[in-house]
């Protein structure tokens, strides 16, 4: 008994100080949750209207969609449609991440309604380069992926960016992370149709 | 506390003036070393930094200081290692909600502040010591002058590194942005400088 | 085989290329701060390798099968940062009754290491690059630590060097050791992408 009293004589400050922390970051917590969260949504959807311009909210179709992305690691993502105002399905779009050069590099896809083509990529969050593998947050890179088919793309050091193909001409000086953006178009892309056909999303045989 | 008017304001303005230059945390003590490197590629993540510092230093030491005479002194340190995550964790819930872009660009800086040497030093050295309205006002006084290190590291780099300040186009159109001022070598190179300019200053002034 | 491949790179991420001193900036106040001599620098790099394993692994294990599961995500500052407090103790109490000559050798620096951002850095970086499973947790912590050593180790020889260099008076200690670790730094960006 006496140890008791002496542990809590010692420590009486430490626990109540810890309720009222407690208490402090519950309250902090409960009232900005929702802040929080909105961002985030806010954020994915800023980047779908800013490339599909006739979206007004995004609607969850598709969730927990398992990509391989080799290495034996899975990444799970959801699909997103892109209704418009008048509840028109104007284009599909969802996360995907992979390994740049430095760190992560979270993108936001976008697809037309019929899955044909691309229409672009919005950068959620990456660590590149500054002035070198940043750049394919840059108009240059992101045009090249609009309107390219939703086949395997390739990466060329040279040639027309122009062409709305599925060569896509790599940023100079910054090769590892054009490549990156590239691979993780192309481990994404596929799989999802796939799932978007299965699902009957989508017409078959696209 | 002091014994009259003229000393106490005497003695405020003496504690005030001390963070801001005589005993600068960054250029002097030489403390709260990585984020001063980290988050100083631009003024503004800079300057969020600072004011998340003010913020916990401040409520840590009005805190610490109501609680000196309580404290134990073998549970001193985890108590203020409690009160300072706890005043971060707040901080960082703010930032994730009112200022996302910053959040993101801070990214696991803000959380860091916790074993940040500058605060618990002032809680140790000062609060733990003190009353409440010299903890308040050292607490500020160093934030500030961390601030305006952080600051001024941010914007020698941020201008030499992207040619804008603050986001704005400053650099007349025939500078030639030094990428590596956005990297690590350009952290690590312009303290050190700095630090030695500092050196130089209070060199003469010995 | 993959498994394998997988910890191999990521230890390999996590000593070269993302190097927690090099890349991350943590660690700094002690990198800054620790002797010129090679033989203190090991001591603490090892010190630090030791408590960050095991703070690594506490924490990834706390996180994701504790704070994940039941949503207590909010509090994971002051839990990860009470962990590395506790752990440190724990170590140095553990040191103290059963390796006394080991302990001594530690000297100062086991109790510093608490406040080392890299510790509490590594442990949110665990928790940022998503690792996933119990044994990436505890190779990319031990990575991290001989990262830290590895850097540490380096400066420590350069620094032997700079003494007998001749130093303009106004960037002597902190400022040159700062220059030192920025040209360090521009030598490591060598690594990087080396892993895709």
């Amino acid at each position: 008994m006496d140890k008791v009293k002496y542990f809590f004589r010692q420590s009486w400050l430490l626990i109540v100080a810890s309720f009222c922390f407690g208490l402090l970051i519950a309250v902090a917590n409960a009232a900005w949750q929702d802040n929080i969260f909105q961002n985030e949504e806010d954020k994915f959807n800023n980047l779908v209207k800013e490339m599909i311009p006739d979206a007004n909210t995004t609607e969850i179709v598709l969730e927990n969609v398992e990509v391989r992305s080799g290495k034996g690691k899975k990444k799970v993502t959801s699909v997103r449609k892109a209704v418009s105002g008048d509840g028109q399905c104007v284009g599909w779009a969802f996360t995907c991440e992979g390994s740049g050069f430095a760190d992560k590099i979270k993108l936001v896809l976008t697809v037309d309604a019929g899955f044909e083509k691309l229409k672009g990529y919005g950068v959620l969050s990456s660590n590149e380069t500054p002035g070198f593998g940043d750049k394919i947050k840059e108009p240059y890179y992101r045009r090249q992926f609009v309107g390219a088919p939703t086949a395997e793309l390739e990466l060329v050091k040279l040639g027309n960016p122009e062409d709305k193909d599925s060569k896509i001409v790599a940023v100079t000086g910054a090769t590892v992370s054009s490549e990156a953006v590239v691979k993780i178009v192309n481990t994404f892309l596929g799989r999802i149709k796939n799932h978007m056909q299965e699902k009957g999303l989508i017409d078959n045989g696209n | 506390m002091a014994t009259n008017g003229q000393g106490s304001v005497g003695i405020y303005r003496g504690t005030l003036l001390a963070g801001l230059w005589r005993e600068n945390p960054v250029f002097r003590l030489l403390l709260g070393m990585c984020p001063t490197l980290a988050v100083t590629a631009a003024v503004k993540p800079a300057l969020t930094m600072g004011c998340c510092v003010i913020f916990v230093l401040v409520c840590s030491n009005i805190v610490v200081s109501l609680m000196r005479n309580l404290l134990r002194p073998h549970l001193r340190i985890l108590m203020f290692t409690l009160t300072i995550s706890t005043f971060v964790t707040i901080a960082d819930l703010f930032l994730k909600a009112f200022q996302p872009e910053m959040s993101a660009a801070l990214g696991p800086y803000v959380p860091l502040i916790i074993v940040n040497c500058i605060i618990i030093c002032r809680a140790e050295a000062c609060a733990s010591k003190n009353g409440l309205a010299i903890s308040v006002i050292d607490a500020v006084g160093m934030g500030v002058g961390f601030t305006i290190t952080l600051c001024a590291l941010a914007g020698v780099r941020e201008l030499l590194a992207t040619g804008k300040l603050f986001e704005a186009n400053v650099m007349p159109g025939w500078f030639v942005p030094w990428a590596a001022m956005g990297m690590p070598v350009g952290a690590f190179v312009t303290l050190g400088l700095m630090l030695g300019l500092v050196n130089t200053i209070t060199g003469k002034k010995n | 085989m993959e498994t394998l491949n997988v910890l191999l790179m990521g230890f390999i991420s996590v000593v070269l290329i993302n190097n927690l001193v090099f890349t991350k900036f943590l660690g700094i106040c002690p990198y800054l701060g620790v002797s010129g001599r090679i033989d203190m620098a090991f001591g603490m790099g090892l010190a630090v390798t030791f408590v960050v394993t095991l703070s690594g692994t506490l924490t990834w294990m706390i996180d994701n099968w504790i704070l994940m599961r039941f949503g207590l995500e909010v509090t994971r500052y002051v839990c990860f940062i009470l962990v590395i407090a506790g752990a440190v103790q724990l170590v140095e109490m553990y040191l103290r009754k059963f390796f006394p000559p080991l302990y001594d050798s530690f000297g100062i620096f086991l109790p510093l290491i608490t406040t080392n951002c890299a510790i509490l850095g590594l442990c949110l970086f665990l928790h940022l690059w998503e690792i996933d499973s119990l044994v990436e947790a505890v190779v990319r912590s031990f990575g991290a630590g001989i990262g830290f050593t590895m850097a540490i180790c380096i400066m420590a020889g350069i620094r032997e060097n700079l003494e007998l260099a001749d130093v303009p008076a106004c960037l002597k200690g902190a400022p040159i050791t700062l220059i030192t670790a920025g040209l360090l730094t521009l030598a490591f960006i060598g690594f990087a992408g080396m892993i895709r």
